[in-house]
């Protein structure tokens, strides 16, 4: 009998893998999807930007979004944590359901980290302070405790020297990095990045990249909007490519973008590559 | 020309003023300027959010008060509230015309104040709104926390001129009639004035304003300039290489 290294074995148990047999016991909550999205649906006024969008994230999965602009990637993210609020259909992260008129928004946005193309960081805060913003004042944690937790999450994302810098003393990827810890400090179950890297000069674009791909590679959900298709063959589990309010394509990340199935997939993959 | 230079700069006249304006005068129109001043940041930051709201109901009074506001000439509004409200049995300062100075002054002021607050709170990109409530920030504390002070960084130089009109609508004061004590600087000038037929008294009482408004504007931008570089942070030479991604959390 082999046990995988780092788990306890079971000497007591003469037949272990019961214990692995799925059908023993109900499925754990853990194995529902992290995300649910049925059916999502957002007007502007008379166009409909989403037209009936419906996708699952399964927990540790990292979903890239593709899609040419305009094609309603940046809404359909903003509306995973209500940022924009959808005309129809239901969003489910974790247990909650978001589209639910009673939901407690704030409670469930601190689940959900988001990152924007613009960083958005706070302009008068120095990184330290970014970060610990919200974990004072939404967990209510204490002010030395909060810092120490926002001085571990920059020193893991390589931003230790610069806790005392303002946004405006920072490049693009060490702000974008920061804003990513800031999200990171909250704990979240989901990440969702709209075009992290699309404001970038090409050479900060890499160490942003790596960030999201040691993100991914430590089991975080992950919803990623992106324009880097190297990325999403690398890091994604699961692609699906947005055309017009609708999931036009969604497959297996490799699969989908070795051999595109439609034309229209095809035609924007020899654009953006 | 010797009678004109005489008219304005008498130095006896101005001498025997000087005391005056110096203490009392300048005391009160303090008193009454700094009053209205902090009256008038406070009500115009509340009009402002409200101004800002996304309720119909909650944007219209505001939108009324700051248009009356603005729109009344200084001199009616303060003989409305310093003779009217006394007039009709309001007293909450007694017999002391400096509160309702105060009141009415910044009554104006917090108009004004809303407008230029709500440029600048809505001047803050709206991807700071975005990431405040992304991360579990209420709209009221996101609001608080992220958009106010940097909505007030955007307008400071913009409320200095709103301090100076301030200071210089302490005057009307004079309308309300003062007592002993009561005086503010155009008062004690302008009894002086009436009495001796000279204007230097008047002089003096300008250069008095001059010397609160001008270092006033020299103070906010100074106030400014240190804000916007905010405390100061080490060298970053060093911080400025390539750093490992994500090292061991
Ligand atoms: N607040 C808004 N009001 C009206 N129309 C909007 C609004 N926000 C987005 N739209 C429209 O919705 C459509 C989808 O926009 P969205 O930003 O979601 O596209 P996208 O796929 O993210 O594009 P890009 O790659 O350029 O970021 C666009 O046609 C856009 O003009
Ligand atoms: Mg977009």
């Amino acid at each position: 009998m082999t046990t995988m290294p780092g788990r306890p074995a079971f000497p007591d148990e003469p037949f272990p893998t019961d214990r692995l047999r799925p059908t023993s016991r109900p499925a754990p909550a853990h194995f529902s999807p992290a995300i649910s999205v049925r059916d999502l649906r957002k007007s502007y006024g008379r166009t409909e930007v989403l037209r009936g969008v419906t996708f699952d994230v399964t927990p540790s999965e990292v979903l890239c979004v593709l899609g040419p602009s305009g094609s309603g990637k940046s809404t359909m993210l903003k509306c995973l944590n209500l940022l924009e609020k959808p005309t129809a259909g239901s969003i489910v992260v974790g247990d909650v359901t978001l589209t639910d008129p009673d939901v407690d928004i704030d409670a469930a946005r601190t689940r959900i980290g988001m990152v924007f193309q613009h960083f958005n960081l706070f302009g008068h805060l120095t990184a330290l302070d970014n970060v610990t913003l919200a974990l004072r004042h939404v967990k209510r944690i204490p002010k030395a405790e909060a810092e120490q937790i926002g001085r571990a999450q920059l020193e893991r994302l390589g931003l230790g020297q610069l806790a005392g810098h303002r946004p405006a003393n920072l490049s693009g990827g060490q702000q974008q990095r920061v804003a990513i810890a800031r999200s990171l400090a909250m704990r979240p179950e989901v990440m969702l990045f709209d075009e992290a890297t699309s404001a970038l000069d090409p050479e900060l674009v890499k160490e942003v990249l790596a960030v999201m791909r040691e993100l991914a590679g430590s089991g975080m959900t992950m919803v990623v909007v992106t324009h880097e298709i190297g990325f999403a063959r690398e890091a994604a589990d699961r692609v699906i490519f947005m055309d017009e309010g609708l999931i036009a394509e969604d497959g297996e990340a490799r699969a989908l973008l070795d051999d595109p199935p439609s034309a229209r997939f095809r035609e924007f993959l020899a654009q953006v590559l | 020309m010797h009678d004109f230079f005489h008219t304005f700069f008498d130095w006896s006249e101005i001498a025997g003023v000087l005391p005056s304006l110096l203490g009392e005068g300048l005391r009160n129109t303090l008193l009454i300027a700094v009053l209205a001043i902090l009256f008038g940041l406070s009500g115009g930051m509340l009009l402002a959010v409200l101004l800002l709201s996304r309720k119909r109901l909650v944007r219209l009074p505001a939108r009324i008060y700051v248009d009356v506001f603005r729109g009344l000439p200084a001199i009616v509004t303060v003989s409305l509230i310093g003779l009217g409200l006394p007039a009709a049995g309001i007293r909450p300062f007694g017999r002391s015309p400096l509160g309702y100075a105060v009141v009415a002054v910044g009554l104006i002021s917090a108009a004004y104040c809303a407008e230029i607050f709500r440029a600048g709170i809505q001047a803050v990109p709206a991807g700071q709104m975005q990431a405040g409530r992304s991360l579990g920030m209420s709209y009221l504390k996101t609001m608080r926390l992220v958009i106010v002070p940097q909505g007030v960084r955007n307008v400071l130089p913009a409320l200095t001129g709103q301090f100076i009109v301030d200071v210089k609508e302490s005057s009307l004061v004079y309308l309300l009639g003062l007592g002993a004590g009561q005086r503010e600087l155009y008062f004690i000038a302008q009894e002086r004035q009436a009495a001796s037929y000279n204007a230097s008294a008047l002089v003096a009482a300008g250069l008095c304003y001059l010397a609160i408004t001008i270092p006033l504007t020299y103070l906010v931008n100074w106030l400014d300039r240190r804000m916007r570089e905010g405390r100061p942070v080490r060298s970053g030479a060093e911080d400025l290489r390539p750093e490992p991604a994500l090292a061991e959390g």
